[in-house]
């Protein structure tokens, strides 16, 4: 995996935060307690000296790792956020792609209409999936939250897109351009707070982290940041292949980013 | 690693997406995984395996064996990174292309040697949009050699007629290439072809490295340029922004356009740090000694140098993508403004390079026009800064054209 010049991704990020937080005050972010949107509260603090000027939500299903609801209850209090928890329901006999269509986007619909937001931080990176590579740093999304790929927006130069159909919604992706490794070398550089779940426990650690249904453990003995930058210079593995609803069967991230997910 | 952006340009099936895909799989650049999976879907569909499946990750792209909309695979080679970004080479689908073609500072252009294919005219449209994203170092890949048995006068033929076009549109010799490949077999991308010992020049990354090792000519010692996005809110006025050119230092006196005032930059914070002075493309966090009044996004902090122009009036060449419809909105660095008129003085057509009398505004072809603003706005030539230079133009809210200012 290529380690890019965290400068010049720096600065990409904080210009696409500041401008998605000029042009759309009623802004929130999306947070999983996982390392990429925690990395980007860090960018957005850099970004406003020091303060993320923006809510942040966390769709609660009730069944992530403790360990995740204890790092979101630390890290909340240390930097101030201000930090919206809707509850999202896990239906039992729901699995996979159905579960995070159900679960996930449904709950997400709910607190964007009752709180009024236009536009949403989502931490997604191009090298996570092919499905995610395709999409535009700010993406328009209808009412119903669908995400018309077939016809994007023109993005060029520093001009991103403005709200055009007033009930739907802007996606924002500051980290579009940041490989797995780049984020923990940002987090390392910047001594980001972070979730134990990432560093292995009786030879094992998570390298992306869903809910407990859904994500698996990989086998590592990898216990600080350094060790899983080396591990991530000569890996083989892709990072969400311990993510379950990923690969049912094929296209099915594309469907799920259609209806609304992340 | 610092990443070099590279595009794709070229007409459909001319082997934009093959050449990627091969490329990351001989440089062992993609994952088994990610490998595996493209074979599987070259199988189900009943195909043999396709390389460009690698980067067509959308269900249609793959059954329809097209490139919808674009995207972006990285490739270490000696010291560097190259992100290539595969874009849609369909006429249709133009606005994907620039939108993944303006983050690019070189261009790698596909062309397919097959006689029914060979010079088409989106072939040469890339070229032409190219240069007015201001894209200046160009490699031309000649592909399917393999199919047309490496013959050296046809890649003769094709450089001879396309290396005329290129030198019109204004690439400069020194800053273009011709490469005969083919995408599907490897043939000259890593390593020279063993069938093409007529071809004397070096395999393709080799161009591009060489490329995008010649250094970019702006100067740290340029005029002092920001673009500021706006205020935000943290007790002090603070503006934040982007240095396009030049360095901010503490203490210094700059101009604020397109108000005109001066002011004195109190403090610069570049990523969350304080520092006493940022340069370029380093995002900044300002304050003022004195609190500068106005609507700040879209403005100018300035210092040194002839200022940017300030006008309501520019002259313009725009790529036009759609209708020229009211209401015209022209962005420009964070400002909307709208058009009071857009007069056009001659059409460009995009496949030859040469003007025409026609006045009117074609999609896919070039106009010169003359805009007059609602407003003034601070700009300079597209050759002097880029930034300041460009525009997206939007007609009844639709992306109707990119444009450029000239002289």
């Amino acid at each position: 995996m290529i380690s890019q010049d965290l400068k010049s991704l720096e600065e990409k990020s904080i210009y696409v935060i500041r401008e998605a937080k000029i042009k759309f005050p009623k802004i929130a972010a999306l947070w999983s307690m996982g390392k990429d949107s925690t990395a980007m509260l860090a960018l957005a603090r850099k970004a406003f000296l020091g303060k993320v000027p923006f809510p942040v939500i966390h769709i609660d299903n009730g069944i992530d790792f403790p360990e995740t609801y204890k790092f979101r209850e630390e890290l909340a209090k240390k930097w101030k956020l201000d930090l919206i928890v809707p509850k999202s329901e896990i239906k039992p006999e729901l699995s996979g792609f159905a579960c995070c269509g159900a679960n996930k986007t449904v709950a997400l619909k709910k607190v964007m209409k009752s709180y009024g937001f236009d536009a949403l931080i989502v931490s997604i990176r191009r090298d996570e999936h092919g499905i995610r590579a395709k999409e535009r740093y700010m993406s328009p999304r209808d009412k119903n939250f669908k995400w018309d790929y077939k016809d994007q927006p023109a993005e060029l130069w520093d001009d991103y897109s403005s709200k055009l159909d007033t009930k739907g919604h802007i996606r924002v992706h500051p980290l579009l351009d940041w490989n797995e490794i780049d984020i923990w070398n940002f987090i390392k550089k910047e001594k980001v707070p972070m979730n134990p779940l990432y560093f292995a426990r009786d030879g094992h650690r998570y390298r992306s982290l869903g809910c407990l249904h859904c994500t698996v453990p990989l086998k590592s003995k990898v216990k600080d940041i350094n060790g899983i930058i080396r591990e991530l210079e000569t890996t083989k593995i892709e990072e969400r292949s311990g993510r379950e609803q990923d690969k049912e069967k094929a296209y099915v991230m594309q469907k799920l980013r259609a209806l609304g997910y992340m | 690693m610092i990443i070099k952006n590279i595009t794709l340009l070229g007409h459909k099936d001319h082997g934009k997406s093959t050449l990627i895909g091969n490329l990351l799989i001989q440089t062992k650049s993609v994952t088994p995984a990610r490998i595996n999976e493209a074979k599987k879907t070259s199988k189900k569909l009943g195909r043999q395996f396709e390389p460009g499946y690698i980067l067509d990750s959308f269900s249609e792209e793959r059954e329809q064996e097209m490139t919808i909309d674009t995207t972006r695979a990285e490739m270490a080679y000696k010291d560097l990174a190259f992100a290539f970004i595969d874009v849609p080479g369909h006429e249709e689908l133009i606005k994907n292309m620039i939108s993944g073609a303006s983050y690019a500072e070189i261009a790698l252009l596909m062309v397919s040697a097959k006689k029914e294919e060979g010079i088409k005219d989106q072939t040469k449209r890339h070229l032409f949009i190219a240069k007015m994203l201001g894209i200046n170092k160009l490699i031309i890949a000649v592909n399917k050699m393999d199919l047309v048995g490496y013959s050296e006068d046809r890649f003769n033929q094709i450089r001879k007629e396309l290396g005329g076009f290129i030198a019109k549109i204004g690439f400069k010799a020194s800053n273009f290439y011709f490469v005969p490949v083919s995408a599907y077999n490897a043939d000259n991308l890593i390593k020279k072809s063993g069938d093409m010992s007529w071809y004397k020049g070096k395999p393709l990354v080799e161009l591009l490295y060489e490329q995008a090792k010649m250094e970019d000519k702006r100067k740290s010692t340029a005029p002092l340029r920001i673009v500021i996005q706006g205020a935000i809110e943290s007790g002090r006025q603070t503006v934040v922004g982007k240095v396009i050119s030049g360095r901010v230092k503490t203490g210094s006196m700059v101009s604020i356009l397109p108000f005109g005032y001066k002011a004195r930059i109190e403090s610069i914070v570049v990523k969350g740090k304080k520092a006493k002075s940022a340069g370029l493309s380093d995002d900044v966090a300002l304050t003022f000694e004195s609190r500068v009044s106005g609507n700040l996004r879209g403005t100018v902090v300035a210092e040194g140098g002839e200022a940017p122009k300030l006008t309501d009036k520019i002259n313009s060449l725009i790529f036009v993508t759609g209708g020229i419809k009211k209401p015209l909105k022209l962005r420009i660095n964070g400002n909307e403004v709208k058009c009071k008129a857009l007069e056009i003085a001659e059409q460009v057509d995009t496949t030859t390079g040469d003007a025409n009398e026609k006045k009117g505004a074609e999609v896919l072809n070039a106009v010169r026009a003359r805009i007059v603003l609602e407003k003034k706005v601070p700009i300079e030539d597209f050759d002097e800064v880029k930034e300041l230079g460009r525009f997206v133009l939007y007609g009844n809210n639709k992306f109707a054209g990119i444009g450029i200012i000239s002289p």
